[in-house]
């Protein structure tokens, strides 16, 4: 909120420099954003104006008496209030639902939108154009001047913060103000010109033949003041804040509602209808021929509170006495009796305080927060550590990093479009997609369903850079409109070994709740180029990523997270290249998918070479996974090594993993492991759609060296069952 | 005599062999070829020989000395050749080394770890919460008042009207302490979402560290106590924690944090806005509603919650200018940390 200095200090007799005074505000809980050396347009003033920026529970701090009656209560200066009385608005005609006074009849039909409307006739005005003095404080407040009666009451808003409406008397039909509910399908021609549908839950001021103002937020243009009007009716009333709130959000705010939604003293609606009377007479002229009406439907007493010294000590870690509280509240205007405990008295200005917690934190900000001697709590008994699998999600990361890979983030807002270009499978699982009902754009539209994606783009990113060599690991949440399988909770507070305390005994499962998402973590990757740094002298063949380059990775992460049962299967995925395409299982479950990328994928994203990629449930893997190791003792005997080559079709039933634990079986029980070469394949030698497969075998045996016919009696067994039972040829 | 030129002969030859370089060989010449060389120094001792002897001595002593000439120049060759071939092989060693690229850590989610290890240490556990939060735990078991404008503050992207992204941390409170008895210490790290446009300092996307302790006797000194440690730990013994009274619906009384601004050290300057102060994010102690909400007593447990963003503290650290960086997958940015 703009205030301006000068007005502010009509009300604040202080000592306090502006600097000082704007240090004691923000640091009081009304934030001073800046200031502005403000000139008017016409070149006619200057002022300072102190750009506040106030929280939502103050709306008592929206007006320049609030700031005064703020910063008076701070330094202890206290502040003064405008002095205008008039006895027709001191002896106001009150009444629960309905009071006449001559001409003019006000009937509150809703009282749970409107508990209070006050109202105050008055005649033989001159409309015309606002004074300078009146022009340049609005102006500097940011309002524009329309006309001197509209822009008093416009004044009374900014001044006492009470949000007013000045109606040309003459058109309401019968003198007969209506609070009520619109009807369904009402429609109001407003100030800005705007036809708006009401419905029940607007609440309007009307007249016997219909609306003539929505209540709290805009006046209707029908009954606005005019060059001509004479007689001006103002309202002055109290509205519910949720009310208000509703319509707001739905036909859009305005000064007037921002106030009411943060609530405004519902006793401040007389005080502000002899300020404006006093400042339209002044400015318009005319003269008050009727006692005010004051149609209130409760009495707005202030309420008490009790407050425990002791526990506002206990709350704030601080040694007060009783005294000092009470000096503190009764600056911000509370009455207070001393005792054990301290009764209260809110002023109505401040329904923000409706419990001792309330009065407990206004005694900290009259007290100051700095003054408030920081402690260590002596509660931080217990060792803080991570739980498993959190250690876990780090070691993965780490592995990954140790791989060369760097650790990206991606939004997870994406679109559907997006799945499109990089060919994500097209059944309808794949694209059921959680959407967001109010996003910023199209291109944010929905939650994430795959981290690939966004990588895909990454390295797309880089490309454009002339960046070719791309290394990027994410780990992420992947969002599914419904559960799909299993998961492991996140949160978990319970360090390994230790049961949780449920409450009643109510094991609910925590993280998501019937209404929401299904949410996973995954990990991928993308790598492109190379992986070396400075590979200025090598062939690309042996500089670059391959296949077998990333599934290493693969293999050495989950080897670090101690999964022995990774495997790796041909398969089909509409990302990636057929030939080149794995799907990752640990045991009988599928982590996910690995490869080179789709060529025509690539090409969608303009990537200049192949590019090979990842993406795996992290759930799934740190489910099995740990980082427990036993020590397993070195060998003391000397290994021997025999080398073997098989001639095989080249087809996926005799993959290197099959043979290799063909081999595994036959070779007895010296042999330590068998590991593939050499692969190659020579249609003269082997003929068509053959290759050659050599293998290495290590045996050991645990209490001596091997004997070459130990050796040679494994070999010729391996021989035997590759020739016999799997049916291969193998190399003399 | 005759002995004693062998000796010479065989020791000479032997030390040109072992000689590996230049600089050793000569060393053996001078010792043996010298004008003060073994090999002079015996031909003196001939002329005390009797004289009967000398011929034949002296026709040995020539013999010898050609040998001894004869190794030093085969090695003297050897040597040359030596340097020549290895000269050949010599490479440019200013050419960049070649080596497998190291993977680096996010400097978001370097600080966020950062953040962490120093709330371990105080005693404090790490929980996560999802990503997309039903309205209770964001705005009802919170203590939001139905409708109330601080909501607007929250800039919420919905999915449907129950179930939305979460625009801070704060609703994992809630969902820990529905399962657990005080005493509570818990770290929140996570991201959150809110309806921002997306500039140099603002994004869509961000993470929050939340914490929370409950137990008996925290009081709100605690919370200024426990926040200044953290400031310490993390920027050093300079940094301070600034609190200033502020709103947030779940905590009473609320405050804002801010941190000694570590560009300017507190003086002022234009990152902090000439306030020598950085806000970093909000605090407070968990209100009795919030504590009721989940069956706590509030008479027995108070406690304390705050949210830090994470964003702003690594810019500070790494004098990152421009958010947007953070998100782009760009390797030149990533591996600079
Ligand atoms: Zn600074």
């Amino acid at each position: 909120m703009r205030v301006p200095y000068s007005w502010l200090k009509e009300y604040l007799q202080t000592e306090l420099s502006l600097a000082e005074l704007c240090h004691l505000l923000t640091m009081g809980g009304l934030e001073v954003e800046g200031f502005e050396e403000w000139t008017a347009q016409d070149g006619g003033a200057t002022e300072q104006i102190l750009m506040t920026s106030v929280t939502p529970n103050r709306g008592d701090l929206l007006s320049i008496i609030g700031v005064a009656r703020h910063a008076g209560a701070l330094s202890g200066d206290g502040h003064s209030q405008p002095a205008s009385s008039f006895p027709e608005v001191d002896e106001a005609l009150i009444d629960a639902n309905k009071a006449t006074a001559g001409p003019v009849t006000v009937e509150i039909v809703d009282p749970i939108g409107c508990p209070r409307y006050s109202a105050l006739l008055i005649e033989g005005i001159d409309v015309g154009p606002s004074p300078d003095w009146l022009r340049y404080r609005l102006e500097a407040a940011g309002i524009r001047s329309i006309n001197n009666v509209v822009d008093c009451t416009n004044y009374v808003v900014w001044e006492l913060g009470q949000p007013m409406h000045a109606f040309d008397f003459r058109l309401i039909k019968d003198g007969h103000i209506i609070v009520r509910r619109a009807e369904p399908g009402e429609k109001l021609l407003l100030l800005d010109d705007t036809w708006q549908m009401l419905g029940p839950e607007d609440v309007v001021i009307a007249d016997p033949m219909g609306a003539v103002a929505l209540a709290g937020i805009m006046g209707g243009a029908d009954t606005q003041m005019r060059e001509v009007t004479t007689t001006v009716l103002l309202e002055s009333a109290h509205f519910d804040p949720v009310a208000i709130r509703r319509t707001s959000l739905r036909l859009g705010g305005t000064q007037a509602s921002y106030r009411f939604e943060r609530h405004v003293d519902p006793n401040l609606t007389l005080p502000a209808l002899a300020r404006a009377a006093q400042l339209i007479l002044e400015t318009a002229g005319g003269a008050i021929t009727q006692r005010a009406l004051d149609v209130k439907t409760a009495d707005f007493a202030p309420q008490a509170i009790e407050m425990r010294p002791q526990r506002c000590n206990a709350i704030l870690g601080t040694d007060l006495d009783a005294a000092t509280m009470a000096a503190y509240l009764r600056r911000l205007g509370c009455q207070v009796e001393e005792g054990e405990p301290l009764a209260v008295c809110v002023p109505t200005f401040r329904p923000d305080i409706e419990r001792e917690i309330d009065l407990v934190e206004e005694v900290a900000i009259v007290h100051g927060y700095e003054n408030i001697s920081p402690t260590v709590p002596g509660h931080l008994v217990a060792s803080g550590r991570l739980t498993e699998v959190q250690r876990l999600r780090r070691r993965a990361g780490e592995l990954l990093r140790e791989c060369g890979l760097h650790e990206n983030l991606s939004f997870s807002m994406t679109c559907a479009a997006e799945l499109d270009r990089c060919c994500f499978p097209s059944d309808a699982t794949s694209r059921s997609l959680v959407l967001l009902s109010n996003p910023i754009s199209t291109e944010l539209s929905a939650m994430r369903r795959a981290l690939l994606p966004a990588l895909l783009e990454a390295a797309a990113r880089n490309a454009r850079q002339r960046v070719a060599d791309v290394a990027l690991y994410e780990i992420g949440t992947v969002f599914h409109p419904q559960k799909i399988v299993g998961q492991a909770s996140r949160l978990s507070t319970t360090p390994p070994g230790e049961t949780p305390v449920v409450p009643n005994g109510d094991e609910a499962p925590l993280g998501e709740g019937p209404d929401l998402p299904h949410e996973q973590q995954r990990v991928a990757a993308i790598m492109m180029g190379s992986p070396l740094v400075g590979h200025w002298n090598l062939p690309d063949e042996q500089a670059g990523v391959d296949f077998y380059y990333l599934k290493g990775i693969v293999e050495q992460m989950c080897t670090g997270l101690g999964l022995t049962r990774v495997s790796f299967v041909r398969y089909e995925h509409s990302m990636f290249h057929p030939g080149k395409c794995a799907e990752v299982t640990l045991g009988e479950r599928s982590l996910g998918v690995m490869g080179e990328i789709a060529p025509e994928v690539g090409e969608a994203y303009d990537l200049p070479g192949p590019a090979y990629a990842f993406e795996l449930s992290l759930d799934m893997l740190l489910e099995q996974a740990t980082l427990q190791r036993a020590y397993r003792p070195l060998r003391r005997y000397p290994a021997a090594e025999r080398d073997l080559a098989v001639i095989v079709p080249d087809s996926d039933d005799f993959s290197a993993v099959r043979l290799a634990a063909e081999i595994a079986q036959a070779g007895g029980q010296f042999l330590e492991s068998v590991t593939p070469f050499d692969v190659y394949a020579d249609a003269e030698q082997f003929g068509a759609e053959h290759k050659s497969i050599a293998f290495r075998l290590i045996f050991r045996a645990e209490d001596r060296t091997l004997t070459d016919d130990e050796l040679d009696g494994a070999m010729a067994e391996v021989h035997r069952h590759l020739e016999e039972r799997v049916g291969t040829e193998v190399r003399k | 005599m005759d002995d004693k030129l062998e000796q010479l002969r065989q020791q000479a030859v032997e030390t040109f062999q072992a000689a590996a370089d230049e600089e050793q060989l000569e060393q053996a010449r001078i010792e043996y070829l010298g004008r003060h060389g073994q090999l002079r120094e015996i031909m003196k001792d001939l002329g005390s020989v009797s004289p009967e002897l000398r011929p034949a001595l002296g026709k040995l002593a020539n013999q010898v000395s050609r040998e001894v000439e004869q190794a030093f120049a085969q090695r003297q060759e050897q040597i040359a050749a030596q340097v020549a071939s290895q000269e050949a092989e010599a490479i440019d060693v200013t050419l960049p080394g070649r080596a497998p690229r190291v993977g680096k850590q996010h400097p978001l989610l370097a600080t966020l770890e950062e953040m962490i290890e120093i709330f371990l240490g105080l005693g404090f556990t790490v929980v996560e919460g999802p990503d997309v939060e039903n309205y209770y735990y964001s705005f009802e078991a919170l203590n939001y008042p139905e409708l109330h404008p601080a909501m607007d503050e929250q800039m919420t992207f919905y999915i449907s009207d129950n179930a939305l992204l979460r625009s801070q941390t704060s609703p994992v409170q809630i969902r820990v302490m529905e399962q657990q008895q005080p005493p509570v210490r818990i770290v929140a790290p996570g991201r959150c979402f809110r309806r921002d446009t997306v500039d140099a300092t603002h994004c869509h996307t961000f993470y929050q560290l939340e914490g929370l302790l409950v137990d008996e006797g925290v009081t709100f000194a605690d919370l200024k106590g426990t926040l200044e440690v953290f400031a310490r730990e993390m920027f050093g013994p300079q940094c301070h924690m600034r609190f200033r009274p502020d709103f947030f619906p779940f905590t009473e009384p609320s405050a804002e944090i801010a941190l000694t601004c570590i560009i300017c050290g507190g003086e002022g300057c234009r990152v902090c806005g000439n306030t020598g102060w950085l806000e970093v994010g909000g605090s407070g102690m968990v209100d009795p509603n919030v504590l009721a909400g989940v069956g706590y007593d509030t008479e027995t447990y108070t406690g304390y919650a705050f949210g830090v963003g994470v964003e702003r503290l690594a810019m500070l650290r790494h004098g990152i200018d421009d958010i947007r960086l953070f998100y782009t997958g760009d390797m030149r940015f990533l591996q600079q940390f």
